[in-house]
């Protein structure tokens, strides 16, 4: 009996946690897409994987090697 | 009336099987409800809104550092927030934290188990968190002593009742979000070891977890066994939504720079790329000819990039706007199993079941 109840329990749970989940608010694809497309060319200048950036700058591109004075 | 009136004693007079199948049959319809709201939204694919974008230019990576020094299969690294320290954990139980653009040690401390799953870098910089198959999440003190023993001042703060899948830092020194094989995740004070809040719902083990931009607001997202991505209220507890398109294990979740999207890595050798404010997945990654698990997966620092280490030995680069490959980088000689890009972008740090770390530039 208790095993069936904490069944419904956990069925209960479902159907609360399901209700929330279809009842938040969305938006449409074509303007979530344009969010996103809008930060990448915004922050695209400061992405040194994308604009890349002289050797120079990148630390780990530099030809230099460092010792370590022991 | 000799019972009180308690709703479930009343539920047990009726028929507690019937009561059960309604509310399956009740949960079904939400399900297909959920599915219909989702698809009223999808208007247009990603990637077709992205055919006016610029392509990429020419994308020439390679290894630029190799740290060698594990024993064993490299399972988890982190970037420390000045950029150049990076701390390791392996399946032999040594956790390693190196200068990344030297290549030295700097600490290294044997944890008292194997399979070292978790690691992550405080905030600060002065400490490190660790854990794996002792259930636990420990954080250890860095001190600047070389010869002071790091084990000596470890303090346990997490405990799950099965393996630690993956830890990270809040914004500060002071808590700890964990993901457990007991398929909870839960956020802990650092100094009292107390529970704060704990979030079920996962129906198998958790993987992997990532924290929102700290702009975004206080949400996290997970990944599990289960198939599913949850995103959680990390006040509240609740999971507020939950994706299920994967076929197999999730084993990595990111966030998008902006924190409006995540991506994820599974064992049906996709990744994908999940809007939260459109509610559903807006890309894949995929290709016929790659057939192995993705183990881990990061963005670009302007989410143009995407990063996944494959249990194939190679890391996939993909336009995360295009869905279409960049370049694949070869050079480990096993399983890549951890992959993060530095905080300032300018470099991405690879882990290997090879026993090594990669720095590529």
């Amino acid at each position: 009996m208790s095993n069936n109840m904490a069944k419904i329990a956990d069925a209960r749970k479902t159907v609360e946690q399901l209700k929330l989940e279809v009842n938040i608010e969305r938006m449409m694809v074509s303007k979530a897409a344009a969010d996103l497309m809008a930060f990448c060319e915004a922050h695209a200048k400061e992405d040194p994987l994308v604009t890349p950036v002289p050797s120079s700058e990148n630390p780990f591109r530099e030809k230099k090697f460092f010792c370590a004075i022991l | 009336m000799r019972f009180s009136m308690n709703p479930e004693m009343a539920t047990q007079e009726v028929q507690p099987s019937e009561t059960l199948s309604n509310l399956k049959a009740e949960s079904d319809s939400l399900k297909t409800k959920l599915e219909d709201e989702r698809a009223k939204l999808h208007d247009v694919e990603l990637h077709q809104v992205a055919e006016k974008v610029d392509g990429l230019g020419q994308f020439i990576m390679k290894t630029r550092r190799t740290l060698k020094g594990h024993g064993n299969k490299v399972l988890c690294m982190d970037w420390c927030k000045d950029k150049r320290r990076i701390v390791s954990s392996s399946q032999d139980g040594k956790v390693i934290v190196w200068d990344a653009f030297t290549t030295n040690k700097e600490h290294a401390v044997t944890m008292p188990c194997t399979w070292v799953m978790a690691c992550a870098y405080a905030p600060s910089g002065c400490a490190v968190a660790c854990g794996g198959l002792d259930n636990k999440c420990s954080v250890y003190p860095l001190s600047l002593d070389k010869n002071e023993n790091l084990a000596a001042k470890k303090k346990s703060v997490a405990m799950h009742t099965n393996y630690l899948s993956a830890c990270s830092f809040t914004n500060s020194d002071m808590q700890i979000l964990t993901s457990s094989g007991d398929g909870t995740c839960a956020l802990w004070d650092v100094e009292s070891g107390q529970l704060l809040q704990s979030f079920h719902g996962h129906a198998a083990d958790v993987l992997c977890l990532d924290l929102a931009p700290s702009e975004t607001g206080n949400t996290f997202v997970s990944g599990g066994c289960d198939k599913k991505a949850n995103v959680w209220d990390m006040r509240s507890g609740q999971c507020i939504q939950s994706f299920e398109t994967h076929e197999s294990d999730i084993n990595s979740v990111r966030y998008y720079p902006s924190g409006d999207a995540f991506a994820s890595g599974s064992d049906d050798a996709t990744c994908r790329l999940y809007d939260l404010r459109a509610d559903r997945e807006v890309a894949i990654y995929s290709k016929e000819s790659i057939i192995f698990g993705a183990s881990s997966v990061d963005f670009s620092l302007s989410g143009r990039l995407l990063f996944g280490g494959y249990n194939d030995y190679t890391i996939n680069v993909w336009d995360v706007l295009k869905g279409t490959r960049v370049s694949i980088l070869f050079g480990h000689e096993n399983r890549v199993s951890t992959l993060r890009v530095s905080p300032d972008g300018t470099a991405f740090c690879s882990g290997s079941w090879d026993h090594t770390l990669r720095i590529w530039a």
